[in-house]
């Protein structure tokens, strides 16, 4: 039966050798003790010796291979006997029981100067990298190896020479003691990496006074869900229509009382809470009913142009931005619309609302005016063509009766779709609108 | 006519910018409201020194009894010193102009005056540029001591035109320029009285230093006050005061050399928004000031006021016009004050060191030590100090002072910029004789 010969365990840290020559072909006679293969760890050369006279059957793996240790690397036996069952699988093999006695291994046949440099240790690295390492002060421990297995290989060694800044000598010094990596380039003569560059990524940049750079991990958040539907629609909307954004403020007083009659007495009366959002978007409503071009929806090669008003409230949830659609709003009163918007947007806070009422918008509202914004450009809600963004109370200066009085004001950011709306129509829309909320009494009474 | 680069100022920082610029095909615009070769080359480093190397002559020609030559009836002409020295300048001068010529560089002389930060106005042309280098430098300050406008007093451009020997000099300040003079007339004969307001002269250099060199200069008619402030300029003499005690010296002439000031105004730097104050206009390392492309380089910048300093800051931004990555290091920029002894003083000194809590030895040898010196310095006295880094033995730090130890502070300086140990520089062969082995032997000493 075939005799087998292991890697040996070349010390307790050592995992895996790599065969660096055969030195005996399949069907040689060996003695005991005939080297068979030198094998290299990271640290010196060893040889492989035959662990007893007879013929090399079987050689199970190529030069270059890095084998861990303990592995079949070879069989001995009686000339022509088949040693395919001492071969080790491919998927790593099978480790021999380890009672199987190691190779004897002759003495280190070379020895190595200790390389510089205390980086992450690589697959390995050939002696004679080591040896241009050494010479060249480039740390062969810590570059990729392009040799069997990653390992470290001379003409690596030399590209990392070739390639690596030139240091100063105390850099050198300070490099091997600290494992600081050196820039690519440094802020000495010509680039000159010197010790104080090293650890930074551009000593050139960090001298220009440049302010600390701050570290930490990023925080990355996958794209997905509403979020990514949100990304998708922003994008279109911006991407496909020509929007065109104007202002326009309006005197608040009259709404304001108006609300807080209904708020002071309402109660009484049974009406709801009314709020400002409430008012504009009724009003809102009343004008586009009159504006048909601003109710419509463009679809490339056609505007639609609706009879009633579907109402998009854009409101913001903790998974982002919903626009529920209060459906038939130009059927409803001031009161019915309060009291079917304030549902809508709690059961978007709460998450459960009907999918179906997040569709069909003519027209959108948003409102940013709780969070003091002033004023804004609404990004359209496409297929509508337009979008009224409404802003917070702010003072403004009026001339009245020959004097300054400041009134409590809100702006209106109208976005349109200019493809299909003009400016024109669009600022006299604004202005109706602006008019009618001035005017709100008789808004209502219409 | 548009151009690459304009520069406005033709000194040692400005011309020579010009000159790489043009030399590398950059179509560039020099602007000189004086001479070309600026304060350096007219009324600064070149005609001082020529006129120190005469009273050197004189000195030799004085004192060559300790070398074993006699010489009679020596005499110093001074209106022939300042013949030569305009000689030396106007030849210079020619260079320069040649030096723009061949390099295809347009000069136009009058005063310059930013109009936007591509534009520069001379009179009523306006000229165009992608970058601006502003290369003004700086005039001596004026402090405001009462007499200061006396007939008397002179700065340092107007004394190198004196054609009469004064009958005594006072000196208002104990900086280099202040040494400088100090030697040249104290070794000519002239009582010389230096008037310095700190404990010790030329405060930027080692403190052993600035006392060896104080001692030397009051063997050639220099008396020194340190401490002392000067309180009034009279007709023909100065009151100055140390600890409350006045005194009032003597002085045909007084030379006021307290220090430079930045030619900041009448260059429409506030028109174009540059950052600046009296220190100077304000630039980052690559010379760059805030405003882009609009740069400033040398004196007027207020960061050191060298020559050498100048014309490599200009270098700086002309490189990184041409693509070449470049910045300033001020760490190993050589000072060098050229009295006779000279001092020269490259890097960190101790006192500097300490202050930024860097571990250093110190190392000090004479002069005398060396072979050279001792050979061509009768009498004379010298020191070599060098600062190393107590844990890495880099080289930080070169002063010396004793002969002519300006010529060997590049060396000092190419030592610190590459960073070398005392390691590497033992391993460097330097010329024997020559005084400049005191460094390696004082590097090596201090190692050991």
């Amino acid at each position: 039966m075939a005799t087998p010969i292991i890697m040996p365990r070349q010390g307790q840290s050592v995992e895996s050798c790599i065969l660096v020559e055969w030195l005996v072909d399949v069907g040689a006679t060996l003695e005991e003790g005939t080297a068979i293969a030198s094998i290299e760890t990271d640290k010196a050369i060893f040889e492989v010796e035959s662990p007893a006279a007879g013929t090399l059957v079987a050689r199970f793996f190529e030069e270059g291979d890095d084998i861990p240790v303990l592995l079949t690397i070879a069989a001995l036996g009686e000339p022509g006997e088949d040693a395919s069952a001492l071969k080790p699988d491919s998927a790593g093999g099978a480790e021999v029981a380890p009672e199987v006695e190691a190779a004897p291994v002759a003495a280190p046949v070379v020895a190595v100067a200790p390389v510089v440099g205390c980086g992450q240790k690589a697959v390995g690295v050939s002696p004679r990298a080591r040896k241009a390492a050494a010479a060249s002060g480039v740390d062969a421990q810590i570059l990729a190896g392009s040799g069997p297995g990653g390992r470290v290989i001379e003409r690596d060694v030399q590209a990392a020479a070739a390639g690596q800044p030139r240091l100063s000598a105390a850099a050198r010094d300070v490099a091997a003691a600290t494992g600081l990596a050196a820039p690519a380039q440094g802020s000495g003569l010509g680039g000159m990496v010197l010790a104080s560059d090293l650890g930074t990524t551009s000593a050139v940049a960090a001298a220009v006074d440049a302010p600390a750079i701050p570290t930490g991990e990023p925080t990355v958040v996958p794209l997905k869900g509403i979020r990514k539907l949100i990304a998708g629609k922003m994008h279109e909307s911006l991407a496909t229509t020509a929007q065109l954004t104007m202002n326009m403020s309006f005197d608040a007083t009259g709404i304001l009382a108006y609300r807080a009659k209904v708020k002071a007495q309402g109660e009484a009366l049974g009406l709801p809470n009314i709020t400002i959002n409430d008012v504009v978007a009724y009003a809102t409503v009343q004008m586009l009913m009159v504006s048909p071009s601003l109710n419509a929806h463009f679809l490339g090669d056609k505007t639609v142009q609706y009879p009633f008003v579907n109402l998009g409230i854009a409101t913001d949830t903790e998974r982002g931005l919903m626009v529920p659609v209060v459906h038939g709003a130009s059927e409803m009163s001031l009161c019915e619309l309060s009291e079917e918007i304030k549902p809508l947007l709690a059961d978007c806070q709460k998450g459960n609302i009907n999918p179906d009422l997040l569709t069909g918008g003519t027209f959108t509202i948003t409102n940013m005016g709780m969070l003091g914004i002033e004023s804004f450009t609404p990004v359209l809600n496409i297929p509508e063509v337009a979008i009224l963004g409404v802003g917070g109370l702010s003072l403004k200066p009026v001339m009245k009766d020959g004097e300054v009085k400041h009134v409590q004001s809100i702006n209106l950011s109208l976005t349109v779709d200019h493809q299909v709306v003009d400016g024109a129509p669009a600022a006299r829309f604004l202005k109706t609108l602006c008019m009618s909320l001035e005017n709100f009494e008789l808004t209502l009474a219409k | 006519m548009k151009y690459d680069l304009i520069v406005i100022g033709s000194g040692p920082g400005g011309y020579v910018a010009a000159e790489r610029a043009g030399e590398q095909g950059k179509k560039v615009l020099l602007i000189e409201k004086g001479e070309l070769g600026g304060v350096c080359m007219n009324c600064g480093c070149v005609p001082s020194k020529t006129l120190l190397n005469s009273s050197k002559v004189y000195y030799y020609a004085t004192h060559g009894e300790a070398y074993g030559v006699k010489s009679e009836n020596v005499s110093f002409d001074l209106a022939a010193v300042i013949a030569r020295k305009k000689k030396v300048v106007e030849t210079l001068r020619k260079g320069v102009a040649g030096l723009m010529k061949r390099n295809k560089v347009t000069v136009v002389k009058g005063e310059a005056k930013l109009v936007s930060r591509r534009e520069v106005c001379v009179g009523d042309e306006v000229y165009e540029g992608d970058a601006i280098m502003i290369a003004v430098g700086s005039s001596p300050a004026k402090p405001p001591i009462p007499g200061i406008d006396n007939d008397c007093v002179y700065d340092s451009t107007r004394l190198l035109d004196l054609e009469t020997m004064p009958e005594n000099l006072v000196v208002v300040g104990g900086g280099v320029i202040g040494c400088e003079f100090a030697c040249f007339f104290g070794t000519l004969g002239v009582p010389v009285t230096v008037i310095e307001m700190l404990p010790e002269i030329c405060p930027a250099v080692d403190p052993q230093i600035a006392k060896m060199l104080r001692q030397e200069l009051t063997k050639r008619n220099i008396t020194f006050h340190v401490g002392a402030r000067v309180e009034s300029i009279g007709k023909a003499d100065v009151t100055f005061s140390v600890k409350d005690k006045k005194e009032t010296i003597k002085a045909s002439h007084v030379l006021v050399a307290t220090g430079r000031t930045c030619n900041v105004n009448g260059l429409g730097l506030e028109d174009v928004k540059i950052d600046f104050d009296r220190r100077g206009i304000k630039v980052d390392d690559c010379c760059a000031t805030n405003v882009p492309g609009v740069y400033a380089i040398g004196d007027v910048t207020g960061k050191q006021w060298l020559a050498h300093s100048a014309t490599r800051m200009g270098e700086v931004v002309v490189h990184n016009l041409c693509g070449r990555p470049d910045h300033m290091r001020y760490d190993a920029i050589p000072g060098v004050i050229y009295t006779t002894p000279e001092v020269a003083t490259v890097g960190l000194t101790e006192a500097q060191a300490k202050e930024q809590g860097i571990p250093v030895r110190v190392g000090k040898m004479p002069m005398a030590a060396s072979g050279r010196f001792l050979a061509e310095n009768e009498g004379g006295r010298g020191v070599c100090k060098v600062i190393v880094h107590a844990e890495t033995s880099v080289l930080l730090g070169v002063h010396m002072i004793g002969g002519t130890c300006s010529e060997m502070a590049f060396g000092a300086a190419a030592m610190i910029e590459s960073e070398m140990r005392v390691k590497e520089i033992e391993e460097l062969v330097f010329p024997h004789p020559t005084v400049s082995e005191l460094i390696r032997d004082t590097l090596i000493m201090t190692s050991h």
